[in-house]
């Protein structure tokens, strides 16, 4: 047996138990879901009647239950379930939840939080106000250690191929840290710029946001990052960079994934050579896409952070022998030659001077050998992106026309839709389910394109319709200009050895490496035709790998894509508000007219407002936004964001349930306006505002941060009310509300306090006295039920009740603050505990005690006890009774299972 | 007042765009929370949820005492100047 009792809950009941149990000698297992003991008693002002600090009450037994040699606590964990053996003992099943923080090693110095760029409500001040998603639960939290709230990962950053954090980012930008939005990009490519541009932004397809009015935008942000830092930067792309490590990398070729690898390699010491066969670097980033869509000068910035760092870029260097390489003395080789052939047509005339592929074609612009295309008509043949920018390159050279013929239909049109919408919407003009079946040359010159109509058949192997051709629908498109786009390969040559039969280095998925050990392969060479996120994801990958390899480890933790925790759903998101204010999204502006004439940027970026309004609009769906603030704050370098969940599973004697209780929601009376009306307030609340560690600087009303004067209380919200199916006593409200007027009337001695109320209960020792007191200060208490709260224009609040005592009439005053004496329910996470055996509950789903006149703390399953507000209303003194009669219920429970024991040994 | 709340988690959620014109905003020395509402454009009850996380963590201090009316100002805490402390228990 692992140990003697299991207590669920650090609240007083269960501390108490637990504490009480070590004492005897028995072995505690103390499992609390929060990051800290002490549950809801620490988080009060004072308690009554004695009006004792309950700071000072709690903190010592805090301690107490962390430190005691007998109990070991797990505080941020959550019991899972419990099964009770034949034995009549129990296997528990313990889930301790990542912290993502290594507690041996923090300090509670709070320097995560302050550095954290995420706000969320303070469940700890009864969502007053914000806490940060690093946190440490509160100023006397047991143990003082901080946890990182992460939810999951948030959709953006599961979405992206290249593990680019966009959530961080975005959260850093609404921050105004613009530079560490750009560094954190930075961190995983040097290509921030190209992305900020050319990326088809997988991330706010799947952006939480665009199922209410539209995704965050994104990419933009990340442009805006971007040239923000080029415009101030000098140069340096400020990072840290390893000592040198003597080692050798050789990439051979510039795109994406080869620049990434080089980054990444470079960062680590490596002495990188990048060998590209151009003259001038970047692969399809310089090459292919067009400059309207991506100026060079951004590709250059781009590889600019590179060169700083002391990667050598070799051009006019095409690479006939790796093993040359290897003999040059690279230590690793990686292949990131993209897909440098074009698919051919194979149709009669397709070699004709006027018949040229979309990869040369858009290659010969792009290094000024563009031709003139003035008054020309243009047939572009295939659906993709190569097709729409080799017919908006052609518009803008002059071109009359620019026909795209595809075979399928626009809805398979593999073409991003935007690309295609905007090729549109420059002239292109698409000629759907047709396919070419001869290039037409006459006098040595295309002349047209002999096309067959198409109709759709059964789906192929891609889940697309397949085209399949009329017979005799054959007609011709006149031109004078065929560009092939409809398909491209990776170029294997020298490597065919290492090639499938498509062309693609074959290389291990995860790893990357080919058959040969220090030849690693990355990018499209390896996939086929993808696109940039992709390539930089498999070139992080290829440097990842590269670096374990030659250091002989293992190859594998590439956590960047690998080890990312699930993904949150966009449902569980949305279903944690219960509305949201609409936002006008931010878009970018783009201009696009009509048979455009030159290659200037048509994409506008973002304003500094726009850039911040449009990241203010993030929904946080991971909570953390892995902005890595706190990562870089933590002076103990503590944060530990590969930390997983742990599931455990514990043999113990007996049970104590000691999970509390839960507290009205106020908001199911409407007729007092909590949730509507700023300022109206629960007794929680209140008793946080009076608290020592308080969220305001004092008592202040939250509609608009004034010291109220006149503050009443509204007793027996939520309880003894039937309208609420909740007709038990809550047993403490009246006390806590006069605990409240005390204190209230100490520290705002002008304040007017008034409390509106069914019966005065005050049964327990000094309760009376206590109430007596507190109306000798001046405290009014008027007897009757408040009907209706309305707000006046000033925030104020205006108070209809009945004065029963008063001659009954119904009489309606104002106040500057209302204080809900909101009562308790049932905490009814208990019941998910014991599975097919469950835990029995009385009518109102409070822990049963079947035998509590004679016997109480016993449950309805032997060996499981209970303690404290679990089983229903108790205040402080009489929840610790209650802890001390579970407590005996326990020892007798397991003295009783050892004696049998004894007996039948 | 008398206008539909957003959820607080919305509101809060928003607290460290609002950092930077709120802190514009008192530039000029310390403002009410009506003030600063009026100033940045936005309501007084999110103005509070706003403020008062910058208190906490440390980018805003509040005046000593409230003004005749029950309103404190709030100001930028300089460079070489601490966040106020959490308060002592004065039971103890």
């Amino acid at each position: 047996m692992d140990y003697d009792v299991l207590v669920i809950g650090s609240g007083i009941g269960g501390m108490e138990s637990s504490i009480k149990l070590a004492d005897m000698g028995y072995r505690v297992l103390l499992v609390e879901k929060e990051a800290s003991v002490g549950g809801r008693m620490i988080l009060l002002s004072k308690v009554f009647p004695t009006l004792d600090c309950a700071s000072c009450i709690s903190g010592p037994k805090m301690s107490s239950t962390v430190n005691h040699p007998n109990i070991t606590s797990k505080t941020f964990s959550e019991v899972e379930s419990i099964r009770r053996t034949e034995d009549g003992r129990f296997v528990a099943t313990i889930r301790e939840k990542a912290k993502f923080v290594d507690w041996a090693a923090c300090t509670g110095c709070d320097m995560c939080q302050k550095a954290c760029t995420v706000a969320v409500p303070d469940q700890f001040n009864a969502n007053l106000a914000a806490r940060r998603a690093a946190y440490i639960a509160f100023p006397q939290a047991v143990p003082k250690k901080a946890v990182l709230q992460r939810e999951g990962t948030s959709p953006c950053i599961g979405a992206c191929p290249a593990g680019i954090k966009a959530h961080g980012y975005v959260s850093l930008v609404r921050s105004g840290k613009y530079e560490e939005a750009f560094q954190l990009v930075l961190d995983a490519t040097p290509l921030v710029g190209t992305l900020g541009r050319a990326c088809y932004a997988p991330c706010e397809s799947e952006c939480t946001r665009a199922k209410l009015e539209g995704p965050v935008p994104i990419r933009l942000i990340k442009r805006f990052a971007a040239d923000r830092h080029y415009e101030s930067a000098d140069g340096s792309p400020a990072v840290e960079v390893a000592e040198a490590n003597g080692r050798k990398i050789a990439i051979i070729g510039s795109g994406p994934a080869g620049l990434t690898a080089a980054w990444q390699l470079a960062r680590k010491g490596y002495a990188v050579t990048i060998l590209e066969k151009r003259d001038q670097p970047g692969g399809y980033l310089r090459h292919a896409i067009p400059a309207y869509r991506l100026p060079h000068d951004v590709v250059d910035a781009d590889i600019a952070n590179l060169t700083a760092l002391g990667v050598e870029i070799r051009c006019n260097a095409p690479v006939t022998d790796p093993e040359a390489l290897k003999a040059e003395g690279y230590d690793a080789v990686i292949l990131a030659t993209g897909t440098q052939v074009a698919t051919r047509m194979d149709v009669p005339g397709e070699d004709a001077s006027g018949s040229v592929n979309g990869l040369d074609f858009l290659a010969a612009v792009a290094n000024g050998q563009a031709p003139d295309l003035s008054g020309k008509r243009v047939v572009v043949v295939g659906g993709g992106n190569v097709a729409m920018d080799a017919a908006r390159v052609s518009l803008r050279l002059g071109a009359a026309e620019a026909k795209v013929a595809y075979r399928r239909t626009r809805a398979e049109m593999p073409a991003h839709h935007v690309e295609s919408k905007d090729a549109e919407a420059e002239g292109a003009v698409f000629e759907l389910l047709v396919a070419p079946t001869e290039v037409i040359v006459a006098d040595g010159k295309v002349t047209g394109v002999r096309m067959q109509k198409m109709q759709l058949g059964a789906p192929d192997a891609s889940g697309r319709r397949s085209p399949e051709p009329i017979p005799g629908s054959d007609y011709v498109i006149d031109c004078d200009l065929v560009i092939s786009t409809i398909g491209m390969s990776p170029d294997p040559t020298p490597f065919a050895t290492l090639a499938d039969r498509r062309g693609r280095i074959s290389v291990d998925s995860k790893t990357l490496q080919t058959a040969v050990p220090y030849l690693f392969a990355a990018g499209d060479v390896t996939a086929g035709a993808t696109d940039i996120t992709r390539a930089i994801g498999s070139g992080r990958r290829a440097a990842h790998m590269v670096d374990r390899w030659l250091n002989d480890q293992p190859l594998d933790g590439f956590t960047a894509l690998d080890d990312r925790l699930e993904t949150i759903s966009q449902d569980s998101v949305l279903a944690r508000q219960t509305a949201f204010g609409h936002r006008h999204p931010v878009n970018g502006e783009v201009s696009l007219q009509k048979f455009p004439r030159d290659f200037s940027e048509i994409e506008a970026p973002l304003t500094i407002d726009q850039a911040r309004a449009g990241a203010g609009s993030c929904l946080d769906c991971g909570v953390c936004s892995e902005c890595q603030q706190c990562v870089q704050a933590c002076p103990a370098f503590a944060i530990k964001m590969d930390q997983r969940d742990k599931l455990t599973e514990l043999h113990v004697g007996a049970v104590v349930v000691a999970t509390g209780h839960k507290l009205f929601a106020a908001d199911l009376k409407p007729e007092y306006g909590f949730g509507k009306f700023a300022n109206v307030i629960t007794g929680m609340q209140m008793d946080r505002l009076l608290a020592p560690t308080r969220p305001f600087n004092t008592v202040l009303r939250p509609g608009d941060g004034k010291v109220p004067d006149r503050i009443a209380y509204i007793s027996c919200t939520g309880s003894r009310d039937k309208t609420v199916g909740n007709p038990l006593c809550s047993k403490f409200c009246c006390m806590y509300s006069i605990k409240q007027n005390q204190l209230i009337m100490g520290a705002l001695p002008l304040a007017d306090v008034t409390m509106h109320y069914m019966d005065m209960r005050a049964a327990g020792k000094r309760y009376e006295e206590f109430y007596t007191q507190a109306r000798d200060m001046g405290a009014q208490y008027i007897k009757g039920r408040v009907s209706r709260i309305v707000e006046e224009p000033n925030g104020d609040l205006l108070v209809r009740y009945e004065d029963i005592e008063g001659g009954g009439g119904i009489v309606e005053a104002s106040y500057d603050l209302v204080v809900l004496a909101v009562g308790i329910q049932p905490n009814r996470e208990v019941e998910r505990l014991f599975g097919e055996t469950p835990l029995g509950l009385d009518e109102y789903y409070y822990v049963a005690e079947p035998s509590a006149e004679i016997s109480p703390g016993q449950t309805t399953i032997p060996g499981v006890f209970v303690a404290g507000t679990a089983s229903g209303a108790k205040d402080i003194v009489d929840t610790i009774l209650h802890a001390g009669a579970a407590v005996a219920q326990v020892a007798a429970h397991l003295e009783h299972q050892h004696f049998t024991e004894e007996v039948m040994a | 007042m008398t206008q539909v709340l957003r959820d607080p988690r919305e509101v809060i959620r928003e607290e460290p765009l609002m950092h930077q014109p709120i802190l514009e905003a008192v530039a000029g020395g310390g403002l009410t929370i009506g003030e600063i509402a009026e100033k940045i454009g936005h309501p007084r009850h999110e103005v509070v949820y706003w403020v008062m996380g910058m208190r906490r963590y440390g980018h805003l201090i509040e005046s000593s005492e409230a003004d005749d009316d029950g309103y404190f100002r709030y100001r930028a805490v300089g460079t070489d100047e601490a966040p106020a402390d959490l308060e002592e228990c004065e039971y103890e």
